[in-house]
């Protein structure tokens, strides 16, 4: 019973959040401490959580809970408490040359509820479940992206959002009648029989629309085209969660697909997975090159990111759960750790390139986090990025698909430089006078200094990367 | 206990910049004194282990404990997840390399006395890369090797581009992403090893009694002896060298050219050609071929340049050029040869990189035509310049001598027409780089001495102890060779048996 307890605590969550607001005044910190309390208490409580669980524990008969998605959950709550944290400093001044944000209530209710849709992905048997997670987990992210209600850019990047989501939907929902319609049934153990007994062009149609349709939410190459006007244009916070908590979520649901009901044709998909992956990673790494604007590149920086984690789903099932899973974790870390330096900036300048000068002089310890963060990024050892990415090419390559696995290696050069860019700005050049200087408030000066051991520490420590995969009960 | 303190030689540069973060970087003086000491005594300590190890060669070897000659031999299970291990060991080839790095990486340390900048992040940077270097010749493991052989990265772009000079960025840019190039091919490799081997396994040792299917070896063998040649500058990847030694500080260029270009070669010999020796024998002579570009042409690029660095760096291409001639040859002597090049060559670039940025400190250009009659002010560099060069042209007496007469007989001894016109052109390229070193040191120390230069002053203390120990490092290989060449003679015969494949 135990197994799902998080999960209900998870959905009470937001509404107690939200709730809280009718007793407390508007500027109250109390909703926030609430939302830290209880973000923390699950992602505990998750961790209690035996693993090993083999074909995972099942409710009602389409509620399932299995070692990958309790680790998912943990994904997600991490990626929840750190956007939390990353928000409270856009409700109290404006930034970036944007209006203070308001109802802190409200915005960390729609990240729960967004973060609760991330669950019911991993936890979903059948069809309908499944898309009703997705949904649950974008539509919250539209209201985040628009939540500055007198910015222009925001409600121009949450239009863009809001049609290019409704697009994707209309294209999943298709992939999915064409997959019912195919097995006859909406249960995913049904439609992996029915995938088993012999593929037929219903479902080749299925899956081609059903990739296009995550294609969009996975900002695979072509349908990336929206993440870097909605990166450029959602509060700094939003950003964070959208690169974090969405992709993650979306590649759940690949992960979820290709290893649930179409496990039986892998092997026949494996082209086209190698294909999206191959190409989102050039193109996310050519679109970083020339990128002036932090957001923008952070964009192109994630989109390439997500070409990466889809070189995982080649491989066998164990190992390219973990190896998601665990890259999950450390770009969570590293990504964050980026948006709080960037966020700490954006306080005192615009979020540009040029705003980094003289970082290193100025104010060293940011500017060894924004180095440690940038060069996780770039899969530099001894930093957490380079095991992940070594993870992800290892369940490519345990199938024997070198190929992809060497055309992404080689594309870590071009990456390397444009983050090796970005350390310029803030390492070599020298700093302009007409900047504002930057000073930090204890809690970000805490939460990067605590980001950035994370960053160094997650990779190389065996007992960490154990015990993060076992879930702390050994 | 031996093998406690063989560990703790990456563990103590580590340490060191773990203990200076919480100190302020306004203590500049304790930040530097701290450095210095450790860096002295990782320098002892690995003296130390190299005479534990000479005094063990005679011992009977035990295949468990000390598989492959690899003395203090060390396997913990580190990475479950993707089966890696943290194994270690050296033997005399790899405690030798370290004595080298342990070396110059003091010596690295005291020329930095007084770099301009944040000194405490300097430090550090150099005490991390010092780390990597150390890792690197230690570890046994190739995703333990990798990730040691890959974080050189990481510290060489903020070292050049924040600490350096001229065209910093570029040349930091330049080294660094020629250098990760290199590594990306390697690392593509890697997976190949790991699951056509069939033993599902990262340790050298166990992949080394595998034989490799030939059609993966035939694309990996190429791949990954490229990717190391890239750090070692072998054509066509030489380009990066010259620009980022230029730009960078004197400690990394001595540490990059020193010991840096020095893991291209060790890995070329430890993992490409140990692990793939079938493929090895097939591909060496399109390296032959490559390796008359750094050979031949390498010294005269070196004769037309003016700056200092320039000219050092083009004649470390050549030298390193000879290291692939030694091993390409694939026989002993030539191995052997490979293996002593690789170490009188870090001494003696060390030396050469470190006369030149003492002599840069106080005339502040590089540029031999404005140079002259430095000797008369600067007595002391100038004889430690011209001391690294008469190692670097092969005088008998100093340790280039040595290395090179033992790669050119090994590759001599090689049948193959190509490998010998590549010797005797080698042998003749001897002459040009003799015409360069002399040039340089001609124009740069004697001759008139310009009006602004009236004021200089010799080293100080520091900077002569430094130029003493490495020269004494040239002067004692080049003397005594029969010790190093039989110390060395232990790790490379168990080398060559496994590429010659011997008893299969």
């Amino acid at each position: 019973m135990n197994y799902i307890v998080p999960d209900i605590l998870l959905l009470i969550f937001p509404f107690i959040v939200i709730g809280s607001r009718l007793f407390c005044s508007t500027k109250s910190n109390i909703p926030w401490r609430i939302a830290n309390v209880g973000c923390i208490a699950i992602f505990i409580l998750l961790n209690f959580i035996p693993l090993a669980n083999g074909n995972g524990v099942f409710f009602l008969s389409n509620w399932r809970v299995d070692d990958f998605g309790i680790l998912m959950r943990e994904v997600l709550m991490v990626s929840a408490i750190l956007g939390i944290w990353l928000s409270k400093d856009y409700f109290e001044h404006s930034a970036d040359g944007r209006p203070q944000l308001h109802q802190i209530a409200e915005f960390i209710g729609a990240i729960a509820f967004a973060t609760f849709g991330g669950v019911v992905v991993v936890s979903a048997c059948d069809l309908v479940t499944f898309f009703l997670g997705l949904e649950i987990a974008t539509i919250p992210m539209y209201a985040l992206t628009a939540w500055n209600k007198k910015d222009l850019i925001g409600s121009e990047a949450a239009t863009k959002y809001i049609l290019m989501g409704s697009v994707a939907t209309a294209f999943e929902l298709f992939g999915f009648s064409y997959l019912y319609g195919f097995a006859g049934s909406l249960h995913f153990t049904d439609i992996q029989s029915a995938v088993a007994a012999g593929p037929s062009p219903l479902l080749w149609i299925a899956v081609l629309f059903l990739f296009c349709g995550i294609g969009f939410k996975l900002t695979l190459f072509p349908f990336y085209t929206w993440a870097p006007d909605v990166y450029e244009g959602a509060p700094t916070p939003v950003t964070a969660v959208l690169s974090v908590s969405s992709k993650a979520t979306a590649i759940a649901f690949l992960v979820v697909l290709v290893f649930g009901p179409l496990a039986p044709i892998q092997e026949q998909i494996a082209p086209l997975i190698a294909l999206l992956a191959g190409t989102t990673l050039f193109v996310g790494n050519l679109g970083a090159l020339k990128q002036s604007r932090l957001r923008r590149f952070m964009a192109y920086s994630s989109i390439a990111q997500a070409g990466y984690i889809m070189i995982a789903l080649l491989g066998p099932a164990t190992i390219a759960e973990t190896a998601i899973i665990y890259y999950l974790f450390v770009y969570a870390v590293s990504n964050y750790l980026a948006f709080f330096v960037f966020a700490i900036i954006g306080h005192h300048r615009e979020e540009i390139f040029a705003s980094l000068k003289g970082l290193s002089k100025q104010n060293p310890s940011i500017a060894i986090a924004l180095a440690i963060s940038m060069f996780s990024l770039a899969g530099i050892p001894p930093l957490a990025g380079f095991f992940g990415k070594f993870h992800l090419f290892f369940s490519g390559a345990s199938t024997g698909h070198y190929a992809i696995v060497a055309f992404a290696v080689l594309n870590n050069v071009i990456a390397l430089y444009y983050y090796i860019q970005l350390i310029k700005s803030a390492w070599v050049d020298e700093p302009d006078g007409h900047l504002t200087p930057i000073r930090l408030t204890r809690r970000q000066r805490s939460v990067v200094i605590l980001l950035s051991i994370a960053v160094v520490v997650l990779g190389f420590l065996p007992f960490l990367s154990n015990n993060i995969f076992s879930g702390f009960t050994f | 206990m031996d093998t406690i303190l063989f560990n703790l030689i990456w563990i103590i540069p580590l340490l060191t910049v773990l203990v200076c973060v919480p100190i302020s970087a306004n203590h500049g003086k304790l930040l530097k004194t701290i450095h210095a000491t450790s860096a002295t005594f990782v320098l002892f300590l690995v003296c130390f282990l190299v005479y534990r190890v000479y005094a063990l060669s005679g011992a009977p070897v035990d295949e468990n404990a000390a598989p492959l000659f690899l003395r203090f031999f060390t396997n913990i299970p580190w990475i479950s997840l993707f089966n890696a291990h943290y194994i270690v060991g050296a033997d005399a080839l790899n405690i030798l390399l370290l004595a080298l790095t342990s070396f110059i990486v003091w010596a690295g340390v005291l020329v930095s006395w007084n770099i301009k900048g944040n000194q405490k992040v300097f430090f550090a940077l150099i005490q991390l890369l010092a780390t990597s270097v150390y890792g690197v010749y230690m570890s046994m493991d190739l995703v333990l090797f990798f990730v040691f052989y890959e974080m050189e990265a990481l510290c060489m772009y903020l070292m050049i581009a924040c600490y350096g000079s001229g065209r910093r960025d570029y040349g930091g840019k330049k080294l660094t992403l020629t250098l990760a190039f290199g590594s990306s091919m390697i690392l593509a490799t890697l997976f190949g090893l790991y699951f056509e081997s069939g033993i599902n396994s990262w340790s050298i040792v166990e992949l080394s009694k595998v034989v490799l299917p030939m059609d993966f070896q035939m694309w990996a063998f190429p791949l990954m002896f490229m990717g190391f040649a890239v750090s070692s500058s072998l054509f066509p990847f030489h380009f990066w060298s010259p620009d980022g030694h230029s730009a960078a500080p004197t400690a990394v260029s001595m540490l990059a050219a020193g010991v840096m270009m020095k893991m291209g070669a060790y890995g070329c010999l430890r993992v490409a050609m140990f692990l793939m020796p079938e493929a090895a024998k097939i591909w060496l002579p399109y390296v032959v071929a490559l390796l008359i570009f750094n050979v031949v042409l390498g010294p005269f690029i070196a004769l037309r340049h003016k700056d200092l660095k320039y000219i050092t760096a083009y004649s470390s291409i050549s030298h390193l050029g000879l290291i692939f001639l030694g091993l390409a040859a694939l026989t002993p002597v030539g191995l052997r040869g490979a293996s002593l090049q690789m170490i009188s060559h870090g001494f003696l670039t060390g030396l050469f990189f470190a006369t030149i940025g003492m002599i840069y400190e106080r005339t502040h250009t590089r540029d031999i035509t404005e140079m002259g009659g430095i000797m008369r002010k600067m007595p002391f560099l100038g004889v430690g310049f011209v001391l690294a060069g008469f190692a670097g042209l092969g005088l008998p007496g100093f340790s280039g001598f040595i290395a090179e007469s033992n790669i050119f007989i090994g590759a001599f001894q090689q049948e193959s027409t190509l490998t010998r016109i590549v010797t005797i052109l080698a042998i003749l390229s001897v002459t040009t780089t003799a015409v360069y070193i002399l040039q340089t040191a001609n124009r740069m120390l004697h001759g008139p001495l310009p009006q602004k230069y009236e004021s200089l002053t010799d080293g100080c203390f520091r900077e002569k102890l430094v130029i003493v120990v490495l020269a004494a490092c040239l002067l004692f290989i080049g003397l005594c060779p029969t010790w190093i060449s039989e110390f060395l003679d232990q790790s490379i015969a168990p080398i060559f048996d496994n590429i010659s494949r011997v008893g299969r």
